[in-house]
């Protein structure tokens, strides 16, 4: 018995420049209620296997091979037949909440229309049972939210309206494709537990598409990996994630940063290399950067945002200060303060060791020259018109202008040699590069003025575990060879762990704990911070199955 | 009340643009040969009839004074005297501007109701025959200048096939022109046949780029059919761009009416603009200018406040 067989898949994109093999020979199953994981890193085909299941890829795909739903051949199939399929036998969760709802209809509706595809009811019956789904995924007050548009909902409870709609017909299928990725830790906690319970209930089986080896522990009962189109390994979740076969499963599991979250663990993490940059600099040093009870304000009148309340917070000469919480506690907002980007409101910025809102003109901009930022996009933060060397030339022309050509030159590939990108590339354009070159471009761009600080907004989030591993292996060697400090903004507790020596908590804008890295996240003070860290899935099944039940049994005391 | 604020203080917003209009037509009228008094006064005034005028009402009194003069004669609907038609220009607008509303809400009309559905079909079709036939044909209807467009009309349906007259309705209260609605046929058409090229194009952009968004994927994905999708998801979010651009679309359908009236010999605000042109009555000229602007501002308000009813984002946003 399966729900979902896949034979010999293969898809091929044709494109203007010629046929991209996207899939090859995949071969799956998903049994009723067993829940398959799909992982593997960007490009490796797992997003187009889901699309292909539920026959909705783009128009220029050529599929071969059999998929099977509940019977059903998709392959071939015409779109009335799929849409038959589609929403009853089979439905799908996707990763952007944000997008994946019609803007302009009330999410009643919309869960409706789904129930009124497949069920002759009236509208007023299909209406109640959009209530009822809103009310199964977790939505409180239904009735209400049912008329409300989706901009009116935050990003979790969207989740959850794409959820009430993709279980609205009790599917046998449920295919989940990053479904919780654009989502914080904590949210993304609860609509795990809720994809969970909605697929136990009804015996649903789930093809799970993730990056995340955390989700993959948490939910999977087994496990596909693929790697450029095909399946490398298929197995059992602790079999897979505790002792992979294939040497690529391996690799990606090695570079998953992992959150220590247990004592006995700690003594391993002790006999690690300390962190080059905090032995060479006695704590007692002056501070690069400092927040004084910060307060930012956007907008006027009563639409006003508080984005930042008496934030303090301290960067010293050569240590690593990482900045986490979930999205919208200020910790971008905090960055951009120290950067002299926002004005704070209130309280005061000292740059090394000067006043920044008492310096203006040339001294402030030769102040702000010391400070080199890398931002999370690698796509967005590059001028595409400009060549790899003229980007990261750009800020020695803006800060020494008396340089000549080829100082300059010389300087721009001592930087590249830096981040360990060769000269070949330097002529080339942003987007020639792969996601991680381009953040190693703008960690050279940021390097090139020799900065005493180096701000970092999720440097590595927008990029694949292997090459986040490298781009903070970089960052963590040039930090001990040049000394300069980092102020590390992440959402990830796991990577921060590994790279901040001290950690500062933001809350909705305010400090909720800081401390050295491993006593805060190991032991912390707060109730918010102990429920930051629970909500974080680790990649081991046995150690992340027994964390949940632990948290169940919190929760029901 | 958030929806009364909102128009209040988008009315008022609009007043103070009217506003900067009139800062813009008074410093025109100054930059008339003569001046507002010759505006007034007419060509056959002497160099002493002005002096005395401009001391009279206070014309040689400094700018901003003036402006205020300015400011107060239009309140009480003075905008001058017609050199040529020897008529106060409040009147000549009064007796033309309905005529050219209905020459210009009918193209509209005309225009926009074949272009929405069209572009959506363009849409659907994206890159088949049909989609190109359409696309060339739209591209033949808005390069082709409207007056050469208006005699092919007239050519065609007037001279070869006599379905319609060639002038528009004559005379001129609005009741005579409706109580001719033949002859207003070919007007109306000739004034729709860019608004269908042009809407057309926007709504087949509005519509790609909406089938392209993730909800399409999602509603897909919960077993909608294809034109189920169309109509209730895609319809409604393309048509919110389109209908921002109709508020700016208003200066081109008096453009359009210019042509058009002159065309088919139908006397309203655009044959008194062109003969007006013609004849350097500067008066009418500016009177016209003001008219227009204040028409445009108002379309843009209208617009607005449609989008914000059939986009709730849009009063999240602003209010």
């Amino acid at each position: 018995m399966t729900v979902l067989s896949i034979e010999n898949l293969a898809v091929t994109f044709s494109t203007d420049t010629g046929d991209v093999p996207a899939v090859r020979d995949v071969s799956l199953r998903v049994r009723p209620g067993e829940t398959l994981a799909l992982v593997g890193e960007s490009g490796s085909g797992k997003s187009t296997v889901a699309l292909a299941a539920t026959g909705l890829l783009a128009q220029n795909a050529r599929v071969s091979g059999r998929i099977s739903v509940d019977g059903t051949e998709v392959v071939g199939a015409d779109e009335s037949a799929l849409a038959r399929l589609r929403g009853r036998t089979v439905s799908m969760v996707f990763q952007e909440p944000a997008t994946a709802l019609d803007p302009l209809s009330r999410v009643g509706a919309q869960i409706a229309e789904v129930v009124r595809n497949h069920r002759r009811v009236s509208r007023a019956e299909a209406a109640r049972a959009a209530v009822e789904l809103l009310r199964r995924v977790g939505v409180a007050e239904p009735e209400r939210r049912a008329s409300a548009f989706p901009f009116q909902l935050s990003g979790g409870q969207r989740q959850r309206v794409v959820i009430a709609m993709a279980i609205a017909n009790s599917p046998g299928l449920l295919i989940a494709d990053e479904p919780t990725t654009a989502l914080d830790v904590t949210v993304q906690a609860e609509i795990l537990d809720l994809l969970r319970a909605s697929a136990a209930d009804s015996g649903t089986g789930v093809l799970l598409v993730t990056h995340n080896m955390g989700v993959v522990a948490d939910f999977a009962d087994r496990v596909a990996v693929m790697l450029e189109g095909e399946v490398v390994e298929t197995g059992p979740v602790e079999e897979v994630l505790l002792r992979p076969g294939h040497e690529y499963t391996r690799h990606l599991l090695a570079a998953v940063p992992r959150l220590t979250v247990a004592e006995p663990e700690r003594a391993k993490y002790a006999e690690k290399p300390e962190r080059a940059g905090s032995a060479k600099e006695p704590a007692g040093s002056a501070p690069v950067v400092e927040l004084r009870d910060v307060s930012v304000r956007f907008g006027r009148g009563h639409r006003t945002v508080k984005a930042l309340t008496d934030v303090s917070l301290t960067v010293r000469a050569g240590e690593t200060v990482g900045l986490v919480g979930e999205s919208a506690s200020g910790k971008s907002t905090a960055a951009r303060v120290a950067l002299g980007l926002v004005r704070p409101d209130s309280g005061s910025v000292t740059l090394f060791g000067s006043d920044l809102a008492r310096t203006r003109g040339r001294p402030r901009r030769s102040l702000l020259s010391g400070v080199g930022v890398v931002l999370q996009d690698p796509v967005a933060s590059l001028d595409a018109r400009m060549s790899v060397a003229e980007c990261v030339a750009e800020p020695l022309r803006v800060h020494q202008r008396g340089m000549s050509a080829p100082q300059r030159r010389a300087r721009v590939a001592e930087a590249l040699e830096l981040v360990r990108l060769s000269d070949g590339l330097a002529k080339r354009g942003p987007r020639e590069l792969s996601g991680g070159q381009r953040q190693r471009v703008s960690l050279a761009r940021a390097l090139v003025l020799q900065p005493r600080l180096l701000v970092a907004d999720e440097p590595t989030s927008a990029l694949d575990v292997s090459v986040q591993r490298t781009v903070l292996e970089v960052i963590a060697e040039l930090q001990g060879e040049l000394g300069f400090a980092c102020l590390f903004v992440s959402h990830d507790l796991a990577v921060v762990q590994e790279f901040a020596q001290r950690v500062v908590v933001l809350r909705a804008g305010a400090v909720e704990e800081e401390g050295p890295t491993m006593t805060t996240l190991l032991r912390p003070e707060t109730e918010y911070t102990r429920r930051l860290i629970a909500a974080v899935p680790v990649p081991d099944p046995v150690l992340q199955r027994r964390r949940r039940s632990a948290l169940a049994a919190e929760a029901t005391t | 009340m958030e929806t009364t604020l909102y128009l209040a203080r988008r009315l008022l917003q609009a007043l103070a643009v009217i506003l900067i209009v009139t800062v813009v037509v008074f410093c025109l009228l100054h930059a008339l040969p003569g001046g507002p008094a010759r505006g007034i006064l007419g060509p056959q005034a002497t160099a002493q009839q002005i002096a005395a005028f401009n001391h009279e009402q206070g014309l040689d009194r400094p700018l901003p004074v003036q402006y205020v003069y300015y400011l107060r004669t239009l309140l009480h609907g003075d905008l001058g005297t017609s050199y040529t038609l020897n008529d106060a220009v409040s009147r000549l607008i009064e007796q033309r501007l309905p005529k050219t509303l209905v020459l210009t809400v009918l193209s509209a009309l005309a225009g926009l109701a074949p272009a929405i559905p069209l572009g959506m079909w363009q849409a659907v079709r994206r890159n088949k025959p049909a989609d190109h036939v359409v696309t060339a044909l739209g591209f033949v209807a808005y390069s082709t200048p409207v007056y050469f467009l208006g005699l092919l009309l007239i050519l065609v349906f007037t001279q070869t096939l006599r379905w319609f007259p060639s002038q528009a309705p004559q005379g001129d209260t609005l009741s005579q022109v409706f109580a001719d609605p033949v002859a207003l046929v070919l007007p109306v058409l000739t004034g729709a046949a860019s608004m269908v090229a042009v809407f057309s194009r926007y709504m087949r952009a509005a519509t790609l780029e909406n089938l392209a968004e993730d909800y399409v994927r999602t509603a897909r994905a919960g077993g909608s059919r294809p034109a189920a999708i169309l109509w209730k998801h895609v319809f409604r979010n393309s048509l919110t761009p389109v209908i921002a651009m109709l508020g700016y679309y208003v200066p081109v359908l008096f453009g359009g009416a210019l042509v058009v009236e002159q065309l088919f010999n139908y006397p309203g605000m655009g044959l008194l603009f062109w003969s007006a042109a013609q004849s350097s009555d500067y008066p009418v000229l500016l009177g016209c200018v003001l008219v227009i602007s204040v028409a445009t501002v108002i379309g843009t308000l209208l617009a607005d406040v449609v989008q914000r009813i059939v986009d709730p984002r849009v009063k999240a946003e602003r209010t």
